[in-house]
Order: structure tokens, then C-alpha cells, then sequence
């Protein structure tokens, strides 16, 4: 049995992209007995944001930055490569404060700077609406490179989130990462497609910062071609074997004859045999 | 600001938690709430379990219309499993549990009978729409007529290692008799569950219920035609409803990933628009 704490801590990591407003508001009312759970949940959203690469407007700035493990400065501070500055993060709030300047130095400085360009130029060729991030990591040995692309349509009941994330190791050139796509849709139901696609290339040839730009902008074409090939695959396959359109005799029911369809049955057992 | 109904909220909060794993979503709720556990267990659907029946070794469908306290009954015997003990036939369990209290009560001599001859009809459509799954139909007695659910509950065939699914079908009805017509309410939901994996397509998974209601005033010359009325219902309600699921699971999750992220490259789209608007602008000239 779970504590309540855990349970919405479940909650809070269960909810669907742009809905997390949403599902607190639920919460609340579910544990009005309890007020002080909520209070409790600042980790949860944390984790839930990082996670999610939530992304927050610097305040007196236009440009969007990412929460993420690969940004974070602990304490709830951030820091975003572009603008050069580290800020505070409310998690339970979403918003972000006490911008300061960020310069990035050291070993892979030069790296971040050229594929936040490169990284740039793709997203910007290929999501309407995506943030791009490029932040050291592991002691400054590796490069984490984010995208995240939200789409909220609420009054039309549905809402979608792409998120890539890649990890570059300059000493072996390899590029590892995963994809991953989730769409809620909530008219009159509750529709989710979830997808995980684990991404292992090498860069090779040329400046590092072009190659992790390349090697990204293929890795994700064909997995959006494969991903849609796959919705056609499951909806001729998996779903027409479930449950047929109409009879094999493509006519519906005469429900007044149904008692004699014992022996209809077994015709319509021949039919399909055919 | 007036507090939500938490009801409501647990629908809401129900709406929008991963569709696949409701029931376990739905446990969580009820020990949050546990006072909402009785109204819960019997307005959400949940995807059905199926059992053998120890009578006629037949495979039925539960749910919470043929249970009475730990027990379920089968259409095709009208014996309930495990037996109902004098005291528990009250819809009472031996813990003393008594949600869902008198839902499992055998439906009356008339009742009973189209409910018979329901199970049959149903388990040909089911032969015929589904070529295979399990069936299973209840009525119960209301003061003005009668009530039913028609179940239906097939899975893709085990061994397959890549893709699966899972299709339940519930339709709860109400039939109030008015003479020579009677009223139809019926509430449907399907509940889809589709999952498939690959080397290079990673993991995917589009699972979900959809709920839609439809009434109706028909015709009735006798309890056969109660049955003929209900079948058209369901068969036409079901028609619309795998149209729906087609369109929302397999279109509308593509346009969304295609609204996040295009194929084609944003800039070239916006130069081909352009040349074809001047191209129109320069015909029109």
C-alpha cells in the first residue's frame, strides 16, 4: 500500500504535457483534509520539471530557457548556455527570477557555443515552436544537447510535447540519446500515445558541432517516417484484427433473424474461411 | 473560490493520468478519498476480467453488474461464483463490504429470459464482429422496465512479440416501456489499448476510452423486439465509435506529432507557398 504522498507524487509525474496545473487543482481537492500534502510536493515538481525540460521566459528577456538536470546548479538554480546566465527556478510555480551572468568557460565552452548554433539552425528549420539547449556536463568531459517542442490546444482538448535529448562524448565521438513523444487527447475519453526511441550514432567527419547537427536532423526524420508508418501498420494490423469494421458478409445484423444465425453463424465461420 | 466536488476532480484527475493503467490510478484515489470508493467503482470503467464458469465451462465477463460482494454470476448458468451463502444473498459480503449492494441481484422470471436470449444474440454479433473475444450480457429489473450491459472483450492473439491490443467494449442501457415504444439510453465505452515495439521504431504505445451516448425511442411489439432494438444500438453505436478510435488513435495522434515537429524543412515550405501565391497573384493580373 502507498503512503498519500507517494500517490500524488504519482500524479504529479503522470501528468500529461501542459496539464500539470490541472492535475495539482485535482489533487488539492482530493486531499482537502490534508492541506499540507501539497506543500510536500516540491520535490515531485522538480523532478517532474527537470524531467520534462519545462521551459520559463527570463524575466526583462524574450528568450525561453530550459530546466533540466543537464542546466541545473542545484538549489533550485539554473543556467542557460544562449543568454549566458544562471536564474532561479520556483518549481511549483514555473517561473524564473534573480537572473545573473553566466559565462560559460572551460574545455567543451567552445563546443556548446558552435552547436547551439548548428543544433539552432536545425530546430529552426524543422519545429514551428522548439526550444534547443546545450549544456556542459559531467565535469566539463561531455556535451547534452535538449530539444523540446510543446503544442497546447486545451479548448480542443488536446495537447503534445516532443522531447530529444543526446549526450556527446568528444573523446569517442559517440552520440547516445532518446526521443520521446507525448500526446494527450481528452474529448468525451482519454487518449495517450507515449513513445520512447533510444538513439546510438557516431559523429564522424568535419567540425564536431556540424556533425552532432547532422547526425540529430537524421536520427529524427527517420524516426518521425517510422513513427507514422507505424500508426498506419497498427491501425491495418492490430486494430482491424480486434474487431472487424462489418461481417465478412459486409452487411450488419438483421436483428429480427438473429436467433437463426446458430446456423448462420457457422456460415459466416465459412465465409471468412474463404 | 468554491472547492471543486472532489468527485469531479477524481474524474478529471481520471481524464488525464495515463489511460492505460486506470485501475491502478483508481485504487490510489479511492485510498486518498476512500469515501468516493462506492461512486468511483461504479461510474469508471475499467477494462474486464474474464472468468470460466464452473456450470457450463463457458467464459463470462465481470464487472460490477453481475457482482454480488466477492461473488459474480454468469449469464450462462445464473449461478453465482463463488455460491452466495443465505446471508450474503443480500448483496451484504461476509467482510460486510456492501458497495454495489443489490447490483448483483438475479434479474426477475421475464427479465432473466430476454436476458437469455440476449447472451445468445450478442455472442453471434460477437462471433461475427469480433471472430473470437468473450461475450457477456446482464439485466437487471427497474421500476419502469429494465436496464442492461452488453460486454464485449477481445485481445490480439499472445505470442506475438512486437505488437499487442486489447478491445473492451461496455454499454450500460436503459429501457423505459411506454406502451408501444419504448426509451433507449444507452452509454457506451471502449476502452483500446494498442502497443508496439521495434529495433528502430524504439517503444510506442496508444492506449485509451472513449465514451459516448445516444437515445432513442422504438418501437415494441414484444420482448424479441427488445432485443432487435438494443442489437441495432450497440451494432450501430460500435460502427461509430471503432470510426472514432480510428480517426482519434491513429489520426489525430499524427497530426499532433506533426504539429510539433515537420518532416520537411519550415523554410523550403514557406518558399514554396510563396511562389505559389505570386504565381496566383501573377495569373490574376
Amino acid at each position: 500500500m502507498s503512503s498519500n504522498i507517494e500517490i500524488v507524487c504519482s500524479f504529479v509525474e503522470g501528468a500529461p504535457p501542459g496539464e500539470l496545473a490541472d492535475v495539482i487543482a485535482d489533487i488539492k481537492a482530493l486531499t482537502v483534509s490534508e492541506p499540507d500534502l501539497v506543500k510536500e510536493l516540491t520535490p515531485a515538481f522538480q523532478k517532474y520539471n527537470e524531467e520534462q525540460f519545462i521551459t520559463a521566459k527570463l524575466p526583462g528577456g524574450s528568450s525561453q530557457v530550459i530546466v533540466s538536470e543537464f542546466s541545473s546548479l542545484g538549489d533550485g538554480r539554473y543556467f542557460d548556455s544562449e543568454s549566458q546566465s544562471s536564474f532561479d527556478f520556483d518549481h511549483s510555480t514555473g517561473k524564473a527570477s534573480g537572473v545573473q551572468s553566466y559565462v560559460l568557460e572551460g574545455e567543451q565552452a567552445s563546443l556548446v557555443k558552435s552547436t547551439l548554433s548548428s543544433v539552432g539552425t536545425y530546430v529552426k528549420e524543422h519545429y514551428p515552436n522548439a526550444i534547443s539547449g546545450v549544456y556542459p556536463i559531467e565535469n566539463d568531459t561531455k556535451v547534452a544537447v535538449v530539444i523540446v517542442a510543446n503544442k497546447y490546444s486545451p479548448n480542443n482538448f488536446w495537447n503534445g510535447r516532443w522531447r530529444s535529448l543526446y549526450v556527446f562524448d568528444p573523446s569517442s565521438n559517440s552520440l547516445e540519446g532518446s526521443i520521446k513523444v507525448d500526446v494527450h487527447y481528452y474529448e468525451d475519453g482519454n487518449v495517450r500515445l507515449l513513445t520512447d526511441k533510444k538513439v546510438n550514432v557516431s559523429v564522424s567527419g568535419g567540425r564536431a558541432a556540424d556533425g552532432i547537427a547532422r547526425e540529430i536532423s537524421t536520427a529524427e526524420k527517420k524516426y518521425q517516417e517510422d513513427l507514422n508508418r507505424s500508426f498506419t501498420q497498427l491501425s491495418e494490423g492490430a486494430f482491424k484484427a480486434l474487431r472487424r469494421q462489418l461481417p465478412v458478409t459486409r452487411q450488419k445484423i438483421e436483428w429480427d433473424k438473429v436467433a437463426s444465425y446458430r446456423l448462420g453463424q457457422d456460415i459466416g465461420g465459412v465465409a471468412s474461411r474463404r | 473560490m468554491s472547492t471543486p466536488d472532489p468527485f469531479d476532480s477524481a474524474l478529471d484527475l481520471l481524464r488525464r493520468l495515463n489511460p492505460k493503467h486506470t485501475t491502478s490510478h483508481l485504487s490510489n484515489i479511492i485510498s486518498l478519498a476512500p469515501d468516493l470508493a462506492e461512486e468511483l467503482l461504479s461510474s469508471v470503467d475499467q477494462p474486464l476480467t474474464v472468468q470460466r464458469c464452473k456450470q457450463t465451462g463457458r467464459d463470462y465477463l465481470l464487472c460490477d453488474y453481475n457482482r454480488d460482494g466477492d461473488s459474480y454470476r454468469s449469464p450462462w448458468s445464473n449461478q453465482f461464483d463463488p455460491p452466495l451463502d443465505e446471508a450474503g444473498s443480500g448483496g451484504v459480503s461476509s467482510g460486510g463490504n456492501n458497495e454495489g449492494a443489490g447490483e448483483g441481484a438475479v434479474p426477475g422470471e421475464r427479465v432473466r429470459k430476454m436476458e437469455i436470449k440476449a447472451n445468445e444474440a450478442f455472442d453471434v454479433y460477437r462471433e461475427l464482429y469480433y471472430e473470437g473475444g468473450v461475450s457477456s450480457v446482464y439485466f437487471w429489473n427497474l421500476d419502469d422496465g429494465f436496464a442492461g450491459v452488453v460486454l464485449l472483450k477481445k485481445g490480439s492473439p499472445q505470442g506475438d512479440a512486437t505488437t499487442s491490443g486489447v478491445w473492451d467494449s461496455i454499454h450500460v442501457f436503459e429501457a423505459s416501456e411506454r406502451g408501444r415504444t419504448s426509451n433507449y439510453r444507452l452509454t457506451s465505452t471502449v476502452i483500446l489499448t494498442l502497443a508496439t515495439k521495434g529495433a528502430s521504431l524504439g517503444e510506442v504505445d496508444l492506449s485509451g476510452n472513449m465514451t459516448r451516448q445516444v437515445e432513442q425511442d422504438l418501437p415494441v411489439e414484444s420482448d424479441e423486439s427488445h432485443i432487435a432494438n438494443i442489437g441495432r444500438l450497440v451494432e450501430d453505436m460500435e460502427l461509430k465509435m471503432r470510426n472514432l478510435l480510428q480517426e482519434v488513435y491513429f489520426g489525430k495522434a499524427k497530426d499532433v506529432v506533426g504539429d510539433l515537429r515537420s518532416i520537411g524543412s519550415l523554410s523550403q515550405g514557406q518558399k514554396d507557398r510563396e511562389t505559389q501565391r505570386e504565381l496566383i497573384g501573377s495569373m490574376r493580373r
